[in-house]
């Protein structure tokens, strides 16, 4: 269970990281 | 419950300004022109990548603030999950740039290589050699040893790599600012390396302790007891881990770590560790002689008592059972009067640890002991075969949720035990598991 969590908390940040990636590139080519 | 949360929530906020925070302050000040919207999101995913696996110099840096939100076993478990996603972002990054711009591709009229372009391909090949190895360690047949020192030494050239690449491709990096953060940053990451690996180890070598006992106990295990040698050592709180270095010098990457089993109460600052023979180093322990110098890295971790609660669970299987040692003596000598539940799986009796201590323990303490056996012998009325739900519910008094639970042992019965209390409605802060692998 703790694991699982971990790996939740792993997948969660790497969705967040991969976002605020796109966001920079979007914000960069708008500006 | 409401604590457990909001320190989760300000360690994750935290951990991704590391990470976000110098992609975002490449925004900042003037700008080379942008290019197409898949390059700039490739840059961003390469920038966000090396700050995770820069991070990752942080999660194992032994910060007790690092670690107690959530306990070292989920640490160690994201610092292993995140390492996946870092090289999948580091790895998508030339892909996407490659497609977008396949001109990239060809090399330069003179036939020279950018420098950026080689630490490229030596940080990429470090980050690929870093996952096999650490995915398959034991299958490669790789010795524990060789590999946490390849472990460091190619993280070291993956990020050394990264920033060179960065530094050689000079974009955003450009600006000396910005060149300045991320430089900056990557020595930050490997200060922190140097803390555990040198300021660390300096600051043993003032505190070291001697054996002062060597003793054998049931099931192939040894106990060391261990006194400062010139110092008053250091305050523990029952559950808690310190990295054993036993022998040479504290500089030795092979730190191990094992709970404590001794009494947090126990006078002179001396500390046991008890170790069973697994195969490998700790086939020796039992032949340390008494008076020899160890070091000891410690106190870590949050698998420990002290919360508020009606009962202890303590739910141990083989020499898991060496933190609710020292929970069940500390609890003895305080003279905690509320009930403990100690349920404790081994292989059968003749080598089930501390047997005949727990049994006196339960004239000190309000205690009820569940031994379960896994090879019971035929006269055996107590329980056997393994812990699992069914064997939980005949003995745990409910309300299941106002319990503190304890959880250690192999990672089959922590999976299997850890479902089960989730299928009695326990919540996560209200049970603490400590894995003997962090793996």
């Amino acid at each position: 269970m703790r694991r699982l969590f971990a790996n939740r908390l792993a997948i969660a940040t790497g969705v967040v990281v991969l976002l605020m990636s796109a966001l920079f590139a979007l914000l960069r080519v708008a500006a | 419950m409401w604590s457990y949360a909001v320190h989760g929530a300000v360690w994750l906020v935290l951990y991704l300004l590391f990470i976000l925070a110098p992609l975002f302050a490449m925004l900042a000040g003037t700008l080379p022109p942008a290019r197409d919207v898949w390059t700039e999101f490739a840059v961003a995913l390469g920038y966000s990548g090396l700050a995770m696996m820069g991070l990752q110099f942080g999660l194992t840096a032994r910060f007790r603030f690092v670690t107690r939100p959530w306990g070292e076993d989920v640490i160690y478990h994201f610092h292993r999950q995140i390492s996946l996603i870092a090289v999948g972002l580091v790895f998508a990054h030339p892909l996407i740039i490659f497609a977008a711009q396949p001109e990239l591709l060809a090399r330069p009229e003179d036939g020279s290589v950018p420098i950026g372009a080689l630490a490229a391909v030596a940080s990429i090949g470090a980050l690929a050699l870093l996952v096999v190895t650490a995915l398959w360690r034991v299958r490669l047949k790789i010795g524990y040893e060789l590999w946490h020192a390849s472990h460091i030494v190619l993280a070291l050239v993956a990020v050394g790599g990264g920033i060179v690449h960065m530094v050689g491709w000079s974009f955003y990096l450009e600006d000396p600012r910005k060149r300045a953060l991320w430089i900056g940053l990557v020595l930050f990451w490997v200060l922190l390396l140097l803390y555990v690996r040198v300021f660390k180890p300096l600051f043993m070598l003032r505190r070291p302790y001697r054996v002062a006992a060597v003793q054998r106990e049931r099931g192939d295990t040894t106990t060391l007891v261990m006194a400062p040698d010139g110092h008053a050592g250091f305050r523990f709180t029952p559950g808690q881990f310190g990295w054993l270095t036993l022998w040479r010098g504290p500089f030795r990457i092979t730190g191990h770590p094992f709970s404590f089993s001794s009494s947090a109460e126990a006078p002179g600052g001396c500390v046991a560790m008890t170790i069973r023979n697994l195969g490998d180093f700790t086939a020796q322990v039992h032949s340390v002689p008494v008076g020899q110098r160890v070091w000891l890295d410690g106190p870590y971790g949050a698998f420990t008592i002290g919360h508020p609660a009606d009962m202890h669970v303590l739910i141990a299987g083989g020499i898991g059972i060496t933190p609710m040692m020292s929970m069940l003596r500390t609890l003895a000598d305080r003279g905690d009067p509320r009930p403990v539940l100690l349920f404790y799986g081994s292989k059968d009796w003749d080598s089930t640890t501390f047997r005949e201590e727990l049994q006196a323990l339960r004239s000190r303490l309000h205690l009820k002991l569940v031994h379960v056996l896994a090879d019971a012998p035929q006269a055996w009325t107590g329980e056997r075969g393994r812990i699992d739900a069914a064997l939980l519910g005949r003995h745990l008094p409910p309300p299941y949720a106002a319990h503190e639970y304890f959880i250690c042992g192999p990672n089959p019965m922590m999976d299997a035990v850890e479902t089960a209390l989730g299928q009695l409605g326990v919540p996560l802060a209200k049970y603490h598991s400590e894995r003997y692998s962090f793996a």
